[in-house]
């Protein structure tokens, strides 16, 4: 008899957006690593990532898509359902950055954020959680969130609505979908290559001195929690896992 | 769409409760959380009977905790197919 209160077991198709580079190509490495199979959709497919589809052409799907096309994204769907199975898991990592002061940032750039970062990740979860629950299966939900979520940070004013309000539509989802899924977010801190690319060594050098691990979060640190949710039975549900070396605390 | 037909549904219902281990009664006046047939059930019940007809039910919750015995159900999902 299949008891609904039994542990979640661990993923086996897992869909990852924006995979194509930095933390969402770790992951999708990482999945492949640990046996299971993996669907990776980004604007653009990078050279690794195809190279990863052509060396796994069994267990890796990778495909341009924009996740907020919502015709696309279903089609992607499917295709993977026919090639790798059942899908079971998703880690929704696809997100746009900002960095503008609220007042300097246009309407139009704001709908885009929200749209991307907040209203597409929804309907991807919930066009994979419809696809679960059809099939009367069970799986998991990662969001890739930010510390943003939790701490005020200058420029970032729309990002952060977007992560928070993923954060709390994941608790939320957590409740909804008891017994049938495991729902919950990872929050980077700011990565030292993104941090690079706009602030000076000097600053660079203070946050990482104030910084309690007396260093700047690297994807590789995301990836073994990201790991976790999808794979080991921890009963961790509708949480927030903050990766930030301590420095929000 | 062609809707399914309130058999059909019943059919479904059933495997659903059967992929539980649980069997489905005779009897449509039995109550659901006697028989262990949750909303999330119900939710995996309307995306089966989406699947075959084609067309997305979508509905609000408290429609749903008015659904008390397997009578319920089939008439809620062959309402739903009608509006």
């Amino acid at each position: 008899m299949s008891d609904k209160t039994e542990p979640i077991g661990p993923a086996t198709v897992v869909v990852v957006s924006g995979g194509s580079r930095g933390l969402g190509l770790a992951i999708v490495e990482d999945i492949l690593a640990k046996g299971a199979k993996v669907a990776a959709f980004a604007r653009t497919v990078t050279p690794e990532l195809e190279a990863l589809a052509a060396a796994h052409p069994d267990r890796v799907l990778a495909a341009s898509v924009d996740v907020t096309d919502v015709k696309a994204i279903n089609s992607f769907l499917k295709e993977t359902e026919a090639r790798l199975g059942p899908i079971d898991a998703l880690v929704n990592n696809a997100a746009m950055g900002q960095d503008s002061l609220h007042v300097h940032t246009s309407p139009e750039q704001i709908a885009k954020i929200i749209e991307t970062n907040l209203t597409a990740p929804l309907l991807l979860a919930r066009a994979v959680l419809r696809r679960i629950m059809a099939k009367g299966n069970r799986g998991r939900i990662v969001m890739v969130t930010s510390v943003c979520a939790q701490r005020g940070y200058s420029g970032l004013v729309a990002y952060s609505a977007t992560k928070g309000g993923l954060d709390s539509a994941m608790r939320t989802l957590a409740r909804e979908m008891h017994g049938r899924a495991l729902v919950n977010s990872v929050a980077p801190g700011f990565f030292a290559s993104e941090m690079s690319s706009v602030l000076g060594q000097t600053q660079l050098d203070t946050i990482t001195r104030r910084t309690p691990s007396g260093r700047l979060v690297e994807p590789e640190n995301i990836v073994p929690v990201v790991r976790t949710l999808l794979f080991d039975d921890t009963n961790i549900n509708g949480q927030v896992i903050t990766v930030d070396g301590g420095n929000s605390i | 769409m062609t809707a399914l037909s309130r058999d059909a549904i019943r059919t479904m219902m059933a495997e659903v409760l059967q992929a539980q281990g649980k069997a489905m009664p005779v009897d449509d006046g039995a109550n659901l959380e006697q028989i262990g047939f949750r909303s999330l059930d119900f939710s995996e019940l309307a995306l089966r009977v989406e699947d075959e007809i084609g067309e997305e039910l979508n509905f609000d919750a408290p429609e749903l905790r008015q659904i008390a015995t397997i009578s319920d159900v089939l008439d809620f999902l062959e309402q739903l197919q009608a509006a």
